[in-house]
């Protein structure tokens, strides 16, 4: 029996299970539509195998099951050896009763969404208990498990090693309210990090913890040589996880150098894979991969790297998101190379396009259009990708254009360093006008460098200053300009949700009168019925009335 | 592979949430053995086969003779799903059983369960996902593995019923062949529907049969795999 809100003043003579109350419709021993509708199969009549009454076996097994540990999460697995029937069917029962919370509603939840975290009991239930640990926020209340409203007094170091021992201690008080999912995520990363505390010891296990099987007790692994394993528990049911730097779930944690140690060995060794995980040393070879793949441009990389042969290794290294998009260096490159006879055109374009506001964000046109000018394939290219890629693409342009004649290199070489320092600071914002800005702002510069002189030695200390000055305020713009254009499109959209909104309450507020006023008159009318058959009958009896005074002869009548 | 109820004009319907053809390679070449299991999109371009064959040699670091051999085995497998396909299949529900009895790596699995080939919404993948997060599997190989199983054991199945529909078709011809078939495709490997789902049974299955259906994961350690693995190549040699 559940109810979806505690009566205090009842004796809990019943279990009690919490459903979310959009979910009241439930009942034991009916089906009711929402289930009709979303289970269609079983009501349409079109197999022997799907009725209303197997659905209705299956639901009530699952949720009874569930109910049988209701701190438990019940996986799929458990249920469907006990269930006749296929095993998709069966698991779409399972997701419909997860999702309306009829099953696993006060259980402990998994880990959030990767599938990579690492779900075994032990890891969530020590996030509950670091929850514990932590505090919360101010103003609000945190209940120390799912199903009690006491609020936290001991942290208990978890000897005993299961929150499901806590729950039968905690007594059935009141309301079980399910773990706040804010929690979670605002002191989520801070239970990664902590990592896993030993059952038995209370120390930290680095390097690998022992996982009790059926239950969700972890100890370190000294403990586990030494023999402490906890009350009634034995050697075997102990099951080794590793959390060096082998497991999946620590190759999660990649540090920027790491991170850029990887880009570089790629860079260099293209697909072989073994002396990449040999340069990054902390990292295992599938641990590369995965991050690699992980990255936004890490397939590009993968892709084009060994067929790179002469990226101006020069001017890349300095930039640490340099590293990235080879293909598209690739693709600049050759683009700028072909063209470069159009350079005055793409130069005038060059001004045209960087006014342009980034609503070029939006478009999602294909990449190569015929008919646009090179200028704005680029920028269409930009902006698909992220501002590193576009700050490198445009690096490996300038450096094409530089291959051509000497003396701007050294020009650039020396503004490099600023421009690592413009470009890192605003890596979160893309702005695509920004590269093409100061992409154009350099071609400017080289061609009227070209053009005025070649003793650009003497006006070597001042051209590097202007440039300077350009770049660095170019990109201060653009970084403004995007995050203004950002913040009024969501401004947009929310005035638009909240409009539509209200007209539909109106809408619904005019249905209901016109309803009620309906109503009212179908009530009007009955009555104006009722009154004609009154008076009819009155007629009636007057007539009556008439008759008989008529038969009897009174002279004198008067009506 | 089947014919559909609905359709759009593009796609073939298919027998599972997505058509894939589970290829199985097992070539031997100058001493090396290469042994393979995956999923192949037919819809993919046939040039894609020598690409992947190609990166297949790369990556493993296999002598080049592997990729005209990986490319036409590839090839062969997916010319014979093709011929399948847009046979006249019957759409008449067929509940199987479905045994999983693999070894990928380190872990072994067994398993029994019931799978119904007319579920276009079915999913060996995503079967395969449940599976591993409620079974706690971190070897990623696992996955794609067991769904790979469950697709080459659906692929029989299917290949077998079009060989018998057609048989049945030819020796009943002119008579009403079709509703014999279906009659008759109550034998082989589709369970009995009718006595499993009767009315007065209950589709909850005895307390004492729960472990035939109860997947069994196993974790080896060394000594274990490398004995598994001499006692299967001498068993395929």
């Amino acid at each position: 029996m559940e109810m979806p809100q505690y009566d205090p003043n009842t004796k809990p003579e019943f279990e009690l299970y919490t459903i979310p109350s959009h979910s009241s419709w439930f009942r034991w021993d009916d089906i009711h539509e929402t289930e009709r509708t979303a289970l269609k199969e079983f009501f349409d009549g079109s197999s022997i195998s799907r009725t209303p009454k197997i659905y209705k076996e299956y639901r009530d097994f699952m949720i009874n099951k569930y109910r049988e540990e209701p701190s438990r999460r019940l996986t799929f697995t458990q249920v469907r050896k006990s269930l006749v029937g296929d095993v998709s069917l069966l698991h779409k029962v399972f997701r419909f009763l997860d999702e309306w919370g009829l099953i696993n509603f006060g259980a402990v939840s998994r880990g959030d969404d990767s599938d990579n975290r690492d779900s075994s009991l032990g890891d969530t239930e020590l996030k509950n208990q670091v929850k514990i640990e932590e505090g919360a926020p101010n103003g609000v209340r945190v209940v120390a498990l799912p199903n009690s409203l006491k609020p936290i007094s001991v942290p208990n170091s978890g000897a005993d090693g299961s929150g499901n021992g806590k729950v039968a201690v905690a007594g059935e008080t009141g309301v079980k309210l399910p773990p706040l999912a804010s929690y979670s995520d605002v002191f989520g990363d801070l239970v990664k990090l902590k990592g896993f505390k030993c059952g038995s010891c209370g120390e930290q296990c680095n390097s690998g913890c022992y996982e009790y099987s059926k239950g969700s007790f972890v100890i370190c692994e000294k403990c586990f040589k030494n023999g402490n394993y906890g009350e009634d528990k034995s050697k075997d049911d102990f099951r080794f996880s590793d959390l060096g730097g082998n497991s999946l779930t620590h190759g999660a944690t990649w540090t920027e150098a790491e991170t850029l140690l990887l880009l570089e060995s790629v860079m260099r060794h293209g697909d072989n894979w073994e002396l990449v995980a040999q340069n990054v040393p902390t990292k295992s070879k599938l641990d590369c991969i995965s991050k690699l793949i992980e990255l936004p441009f890490g397939e590009f990389m993968m892709g084009s790297a060994h067929e790179m042969n002469s990226c101006p290794t020069g001017s890349l290294n300095s930039l640490k998101e340099g590293q990235s998009a080879s293909s598209e260096n690739q693709n600049d490159v050759k683009m700028e190379d072909q063209v470069h006879d159009q350079m005055n055109e793409s130069k005038q374009n060059g001004d045209a396009a960087t006014e342009e506001p980034p609503a070029k964000r939006k478009r999602i046109a294909p990449l190569s259009d015929g008919g646009s000018t090179l200028i704005k394939q680029v920028a269409h290219i930009s902006t698909m990708v992220g501002p590193h890629v576009t700050a490198a693409a445009a690096e490996a342009a300038v450096a094409a254009l530089c291959n051509e004649s000497s003396c701007p290199r050294e020009i650039f070489d020396g503004d490099e360093d600023y421009l690592a320092n413009g470009l890192s600071s605003p890596t979160m914002v893309s702005d695509p006008e920004r590269a093409l800005q100061v992409d154009a702002s350099k071609m400017e510069e080289n061609q009227s460098d070209l053009t005025e002189t070649q003793d650009a030695s003497s006006e070597k200390n001042d051209v590097p200053l202007n440039l300077r000055i350009r770049t660095a305020t170019a990109t201060a713009l653009g970084a403004a300009a995007a995050n203004a254009k950002l913040l009024a499109d969501q401004e947009d959209r929310e005035i638009e949700h909240l409009v539509a909104i209200i007209i539909e309450t109106q809408m619904k507020k005019l249905h209901s009168k016109i309803n009620y006023f309906d109503d009212l008159e179908l009530i009007m009318e009955k009555e104006y019925n009722e009154m004609m058959q009154l008076k009819e009958c009155l007629v009636e009896e007057r007539i009556d009335v008439l008759e008989r005074a008529l038969k009897t002869g009174v002279s004198k009548w008067r009506s | 592979m089947k014919l559909p109820a609905t359709s759009s004009s593009k796609a073939p319907v298919k027998p599972t949430a997505d058509n894939l053809v589970p290829i199985r390679l097992d070539i031997e070449t100058e001493g090396q053995r290469y042994k393979d299991a995956f999923t192949w999109n037919p819809s993919d371009p046939d040039s894609e086969v020598v690409v992947f064959a190609k990166r297949t040699v790369r990556d493993l670091k296999l002598p080049p003779q592997f990729i005209t051999q990986i490319a036409q085995s590839i090839q062969t497998q997916l010319t014979e799903f093709r011929s399948y396909e847009g046979q006249d299949m019957y759409t008449a529900e067929k509940i199987v059983p479905i045994k999983l009895d693999l070894r990928v790596n380190h872990t072994l699995i067994k398993d029994h369960f019931l799978w119904d080939l007319n579920n276009y919404e079915s999913d060996p993948e995503e079967f395969a996902r449940t599976f591993c997060n409620d079974m706690g599997i971190e070897d990623p190989e696992v996955g794609p593995a067991v769904a790979f199983a469950i697709r080459e054991q659906l692929y029989e199945i299917a290949i077998q019923s079009v060989a018998s529909a057609r048989e049945i078709k030819i020796s009943k011809k002119g008579r009403r062949g079709a509703e014999h078939a279906i009659s008759s495709k109550g034998g082989g490997n589709a369970l009995d529907l009718m006595k499993l789902f009767r009315y007065n049974s209950s589709v909850v299955r005895k307390r004492k049969e729960w472990y035939v259906y109860e997947p069994i994961v196993d974790i080896l350690s060394n000594e274990e795999v490398d004995a598994l693995e001499a006692r299967e190549d001498r068993n395929t040699r």
